[in-house]
Order: C-alpha cells, then sequence, then structure tokens
C-alpha cells in the first residue's frame, strides 16, 4: 500500500491489497451496534458530581453521539464515492480522502478502534504486542484491524502536520 | 461566634464553594495515539507542540494530567470538546 499527498493536498492510499481494502471498508460500521460494550467507553462521564453526570447524560452525551454519527456518515460517503476498485494481475484498491474530512476520519478511526479494544477486551500488552497476531482467530484479525487502523491514523496525522508547515 | 456584619449563611459556603477552581483532567488511555493527542491538546486549548506534548507525556506517564484550571462552566466546555474528541477526561474540583 501505498501513501501520499494529492496535488489537491488531499491523503491518497493506493495499491491496497484486498484484505486491507476491506479492512478500510470496515470503518464505517457502526461501533454501537457491533459493540454495545463500548457505550461507556466512547460516551463516558465528566466526573463523580451527581448532578453532573445527569445533566450530561440528559444533554452531553446526545449531542456527542450525534457529532459521531455525523462524522462516521462523511467515511461511510467517502468510502462510497471514494474508494476504487482496480484490476490488474491481483485486485487493488485505492482511496482519496478529501482533506476537510481528515478529522471525521481521525474521529470515526478513533471511536472504532476504542470500541474493538472494549469488545476484545485487549489489555495493555495485546496492544504493545510486537509480533504478529493470530489471523486464524477473530481476537486475532480484530487487533491486526485495530492495529491497521492505528496506521492509517498516523498517516492522516502525519499529512495534517505537514500541511500546517507548509502554511506556515 | 459571629462578627458584627458578618453573616454566617449557607449562601456564604456557596459562594466559596462556587469561587473555588475546577480542574480539567486528562487520564491514560492505552488506545489513542501520542501523536493524536498532542494534536487534541494543541486543537483545544491552542497550546504549542512542546507545551502540548509535555501534557501528553505527563498523561502517558504519570496516568493524568491536569490540562486547564479556572471557572466550573468553562471547565465543563473543555471536557466536552475532549471527549468529542474521545479522549478519557473528568471535572475536579479543586481541594
Amino acid at each position: 500500500m501505498l501513501f501520499k499527498l494529492t496535488k489537491k493536498g488531499n491523503p491518497s492510499f493506493s495499491r491496497m491489497d484486498p484484505i486491507l481494502g476491506e479492512l478500510f471498508l470496515a470503518a464505517a460500521l457502526d461501533p454501537w451496534e457491533r459493540y454495545p460494550e463500548a457505550g461507556a467507553r466512547l460516551l463516558p462521564l465528566p466526573g463523580e458530581d451527581e448532578g453532573l453526570r445527569l445533566d450530561w447524560q440528559d444533554h452531553v452525551q446526545p449531542e456527542l453521539r450525534r457529532h459521531f454519527d455525523h462524522e462516521r456518515s462523511l467515511v461511510a460517503h467517502d468510502l462510497r464515492f471514494g474508494m476504487i476498485k482496480g484490476r490488474g494481475k491481483t485486485d487493488v484498491y485505492s482511496l482519496e480522502i478529501p482533506i476537510e474530512h481528515v478529522d471525521a476520519w481521525l474521529t470515526t478511526l478513533n471511536a472504532l478502534r476504542l470500541a474493538l479494544v472494549e469488545g476484545h477486551g485487549f489489555t495493555e500488552a495485546d496492544l504493545l504486542r510486537k509480533t504478529l497476531p493470530d489471523l486464524s482467530s477473530e481476537r486475532g484479525l480484530a487487533l491486526m484491524q485495530m492495529n491497521f487502523y492505528a496506521f492509517i491514523q498516523e498517516c492522516l496525522l502525519q499529512a495534517m502536520e505537514g500541511l500546517a508547515e507548509e502554511n506556515g | 461566634m459571629v462578627k458584627p456584619g458578618i453573616l454566617e449563611s449557607p449562601e456564604t459556603d456557596l459562594s466559596e464553594s462556587l469561587s473555588l477552581p475546577w480542574h480539567v483532567v486528562v487520564h491514560n488511555d492505552p488506545v489513542n495515539l501520542m501523536s493524536y493527542v498532542t494534536m487534541v491538546f494543541r486543537r483545544i486549548f491552542g497550546w504549542d507542540t512542546e507545551r502540548a506534548r509535555k501534557h501528553m507525556l505527563e498523561v502517558h506517564t504519570k496516568g493524568r494530567s491536569v490540562v486547564w484550571s479556572g471557572r466550573r462552566e468553562q471547565a465543563e466546555h473543555y471536557v466536552q470538546q475532549l471527549h468529542s474528541f474521545l479522549l478519557l477526561a473528568t471535572l475536579e474540583k479543586s481541594s
């Protein structure tokens, strides 16, 4: 897989193996639906104060949930209209992400990574392990998915940092 | 003994309580990338990279960092913003 910025400044991923393309397509999954046990981590409470907690549940959490759903809808749009499946000796995918959608991608990938951790009970040791996970198990695949999304986030963060430096 | 001219009442205690600063605390999380947390701090608080990294490393090594202190209303706003980036943040009253 290759990563670069286009002339427009959009992050672009190309020559993706099909499995990576499929992982990209899974980025728009609804983490609340797929991993309901992650709800408390995705929408945490602000502290111990009972009044504040109630206020948060009534007003802030619904607003944040709408925000996350909106960001995820932008990612789904990019995947639907920006993901290209090319044909060569083997199928390869490419994807160009509009620079103005990068925040939505960072948030959506983060939400999904957090949900994967909660859903599969990954520990800090699991996350720091440098060896390849057991890809014959669902848990191992989920760990690879999480690490792949972290790599995509790093690419997007570097792209934003590079653009910020260019713009002074 | 009550001094002349000073009213001892629950209102006085409430007033003192409200004047205490509130802390915005960010807690460690093994999932959020260090570069991502640094970017969020820069974005929300308008810090330079050095200051943002200092607080990010404090979160990473000590488990938490007080990133802002002041009025409760503003502190709540910052916690909401940090939650919108999926960082673990809480509000604590200064003791």
